[in-house]
C-alpha cells in the first residue's frame, strides 16, 4: 500500500537533510511504526507521504499513486491524524466534522457515531475552541476516520492523552487494523509502537536504522535473564539468573522448589533499550 | 462544487460568530446612512411649498413644475411645518393675494424664487419668463452624493479582501490548512471557496449603498460588472496578506495599507489637474472610480465601461503573475 525509495528531504533546500535515503515498503493491513526521538524525521516523512511536503527526491506511491501527482482519488483513501490539533474553534465538534466530511466523495461515516467513538457526543454542539487540548485531539483524530480510509496517517495519536483516553484510542486503532486499514504511525512512545505496530522502523537524524517486528528485536537484543523476588530464612531477597547459565537454572530451580517466590518475570529488552542499543540515543 | 459551497458554508458559519465579519458587513450601510442623512441638508436647492389643499388646482400644477408641493388643511399647518429646520416655504391665499410664509432661515434666493414663480402665474405667463438653469461650479450632482458614494463604494470592494484574509488568518491560526492538504479538495477549490464571500459582500453593500443614497436611475449592471472587476485585486490582496500573518490584528493592521493607493487613486482622481491624471493610470482603483463616477452620473457607456474593466482586470492579472507563487506556497 505504501512503497517508499531513496526518500530525502530538506527544508532548506540544500544537503541538510531532514530525512536520508528512507526506504520502507508497507503491507495492506500491517500498522507500521516510526519510532524515534522528536526531531528525527518522523514527522516529516509522513509530511512527504500525505502530501503536505513537496517530494524532492526519492519514489513514494501511496496505494498506486505517485505522490508527485497526488490526485483527489488518493486523498479519499487516506486519512490523517495530526500531532497538533488542527480543528475550527469557532465550529462545534459536529460543525467541524459535517464541513469536513463534504469535502469528500466517498461515502463518510455520521459525525455523530464517530464523536461517540471517543466520548464526545454529549459536546457535540459545544464549539471546538472550548474543548480542552485532549477532546481538541480526540476530534482531530475521529475527524481522519470521515472517509473510512484504508490509509491510516497517525501522528502521536496517544500523545497528551490520559491512560484511559489514550486506552480507548488504541482500541479503536486495533479494531480498524482488524478492518484491514493499513496504518502508519509515528512516535515517540514504546509502549503505543510495542502494543500496536507489526513492524516497526527506528529513525534517527532522519535515517533508518533498523526495521523489523517487536518481537524479533525484542528476541534479538533481549537479555535471557529472569528478574526473581524470593523470601530466604525471612529476609526478601531479589535475584537476576541467567537462563542459559548452568548454575543460575540450578540456583532459578531451587528458588522454584522453596516456593517462597513474591515476583518473577523474564528480564526482555523494552523497545527503548533496544531503540538506545541500536541508536546510541534516548527517545525524548 | 460541492467542496466549494461546503467551503463558502464553513466561512459563513464562522463568520456568523466574529463580531469583525458583522462589522464589516454592516459598516458600508451604515457610512450611507450617514452620508445620506448629510446630503439633504446640503442638496436641498429643491424648493418646497407647504400650501393649502383649498389652493386652486391649477397654481398647484404650476408650482409643481418648479418646486415640490406639499397639501396641508389649515394654515397652522402650513406654519407648523414652515417652522421645522428643512428649507420649507408656506403659500397661502388671503383676498385674493398670496401671502410667502417663511422662517428666514430658507436659503438665499428660495423666498425670491417663490415670488417670481406666483407673480409669473397670476400674470398668467404659464412659459416662465427666463430659461432658469441651476448649476453649482460644474457639479452635476451634490458633490457629497457624488464623490461620497463612489468614495463609499470602492472602499466597500476592499473589505472584501479583508474578508478574505481574516478567513485565511482563522484557518492559519488553528493550523486547519493541513487537513483541507490532505482532503480531495484543490487549491483551486479552496481559492475559490474562500473568494466568493468576498465577492458577494461587497457587491451586496454596494447595491445597498446605492439605493439608502438614493441612485435609483443609475446602470445597476455596469455597477455590477465594474464592482466584480475591482473586487479581484482586493481579493487577490486579501490572499497574500491572510497568508503572511498568522493573526487577524496585524493582518488588518497590513491591509491598512491598502487604503493608501485606495485613497490616492480617488482623492487624486478627485483632485488633481488633467495633466496630472497619468500619474493614476497604474492603480486599478482610480479607473474604477473613473467608471463609477460615470455611471453614477447617467453618463456611462458600455465601451467605456468595458475600457476601463479590461484596464483593472488587466493591473489585476499582473498583480497575481507576480504574486501567485506566493499564495501558492503560502496554501501548502
Amino acid at each position: 500500500m505504501i512503497k517508499v525509495k531513496g526518500l530525502y528531504h530538506s527544508y532548506s533546500n540544500d544537503d541538510k537533510y531532514a530525512v536520508k535515503d528512507a526506504n520502507f515498503e508497507i503491507k495492506k493491513g500491517e500498522v507500521f511504526g516510526f519510532l524515534g526521538p522528536s526531531g528525527a524525521g518522523k514527522s516529516t516523512t509522513q509530511g512527504v507521504l500525505t502530501g503536505l511536503l513537496p517530494i524532492q527526491k526519492g519514489e513514494v506511491t501511496i496505494a498506486g499513486y505517485d505522490i508527485r501527482n497526488p490526485k483527489k482519488e488518493m486523498f479519499n483513501l487516506i486519512g490523517v491524524s495530526f500531532e497538533q490539533s488542527n480543528v475550527y474553534d469557532k465550529l462545534t465538534a459536529y460543525e467541524n466534522l459535517n464541513f469536513y466530511r463534504k469535502l469528500f466523495d466517498v461515502k463518510t461515516r455520521k459525525p455523530k457515531e464517530l464523536l461517540e467513538l471517543v466520548g464526545l457526543d454529549h459536546v457535540a454542539n459545544k464549539k471546538a475552541g472550548e474543548f480542552s487540548k485532549g477532546m481538541k485531539h480526540r476530534l482531530t483524530f475521529i475527524r481522519s476516520m470521515i472517509n473510512n480510509p484504508i490509509i491510516w496517517f497517525l501522528d502521536e495519536p496517544t500523545t497528551g492523552l490520559d491512560p484511559a483516553i489514550a486506552s480507548e484510542i488504541k482500541e479503536i486503532i486495533k479494531k480498524e487494523k482488524e478492518k484491514g486499514v493499513t496504518i502508519f504511525l509515528t512516535t515517540h512512545n514504546m509502549y503505543v509502537a510495542d502494543e500496536l505496530c507489526d513492524r516497526i522502523a527506528f529513525i534517527i537524524d532522519g535515517e533508518i536504522k533498523l526495521i523489523d517486528s517487536p518481537r524479533n528485536l525484542k528476541l534479538k537484543y533481549g537479555k535471557k535473564l529472569v528478574e526473581v523476588e524470593h523470601f530466604e530464612n525471612d529476609i526478601l531477597k531479589k535475584e537476576s539468573l541467567s537462563l542459559i547459565e548452568p548454575k543460575d537454572k540450578a540456583r532459578l530451580n531451587d528458588i522454584i522448589t522453596a516456593g517462597n517466590i513474591e515476583i518473577m518475570h523474564t528480564k526482555e529488552a523494552t523497545l527503548e533499550e533496544i531503540f538506545i542499543k541500536v541508536t546510541g540515543k534516548e527517545l525524548k | 462544487m460541492k467542496r466549494i459551497l461546503a467551503i463558502v458554508g464553513r466561512d459563513i458559519t464562522s463568520g456568523k460568530r466574529d463580531f469583525i465579519y458583522a462589522y464589516i458587513m454592516i459598516v458600508p450601510f451604515v457610512m450611507a446612512l450617514v452620508l445620506k442623512a448629510i446630503i439633504p441638508g446640503v442638496d436641498s436647492t429643491t424648493i418646497n411649498i407647504a400650501v393649502l389643499d383649498t389652493l386652486e388646482p391649477q397654481l398647484i400644477e404650476y408650482l409643481d413644475e418648479f418646486a415640490k408641493v406639499k397639501e396641508f388643511e389649515t394654515v397652522q399647518d402650513i406654519r407648523v411645518r414652515v417652522s421645522k429646520t428643512d428649507d420649507y416655504l408656506g403659500l397661502v391665499k388671503k383676498d385674493d393675494k398670496y401671502n410667502i410664509i417663511s422662517q428666514n432661515n430658507e436659503s438665499e434666493g428660495s423666498y425670491d424664487f417663490l415670488e417670481l414663480i406666483v407673480n409669473s402665474y397670476q400674470k398668467d405667463l404659464y412659459i416662465f419668463p427666463i430659461d432658469i438653469e441651476i448649476t453649482d461650479s460644474g457639479w452635476k450632482l451634490h458633490p457629497l452624493k457624488q464623490q461620497g458614494a463612489n468614495f463609499l463604494i470602492i472602499f466597500t470592494t476592499v473589505f472584501g479582501g479583508m474578508l478574505i484574509l481574516l478567513s485565511l488568518v482563522e484557518e492559519k491560526m488553528s493550523n486547519t490548512l493541513s487537513a483541507i492538504n490532505v482532503s480531495p479538495a484543490s487549491k483551486f477549490e479552496f481559492i475559490i471557496g474562500k473568494s466568493i464571500l468576498g465577492l458577494t459582500i461587497p457587491i451586496v453593500g454596494i447595491f445597498g449603498i446605492l439605493l439608502i443614497i438614493g441612485f435609483e436611475g443609475i446602470n445597476y449592471l455596469m455597477v455590477l460588472v465594474v464592482s466584480i472587476s475591482l473586487s479581484f485585486i482586493s481579493m487577490i490582496i486579501g490572499f497574500v496578506i491572510g497568508i503572511m500573518n498568522d493573526e487577524p490584528i496585524s493582518a488588518i493592521a497590513s491591509m491598512k495599507m491598502i487604503f493608501i493607493p485606495v485613497m490616492g487613486s480617488v482623492f487624486g482622481a478627485m483632485y488633481l489637474s488633467e495633466k496630472l491624471m497619468p500619474f493614476l493610470y497604474w492603480s486599478p482603483f482610480y479607473w474604477a472610480y473613473e467608471a463609477m463616477n460615470s455611471i453614477i452620473l447617467n453618463e456611462a457607456t458600455w465601451p467605456m465601461i468595458f475600457k476601463n474593466c479590461s484596464i483593472i482586470i488587466f493591473i489585476t492579472v499582473l498583480v497575481f503573475i507576480l504574486l501567485k507563487n506566493r499564495i501558492k506556497r503560502g496554501l501548502n
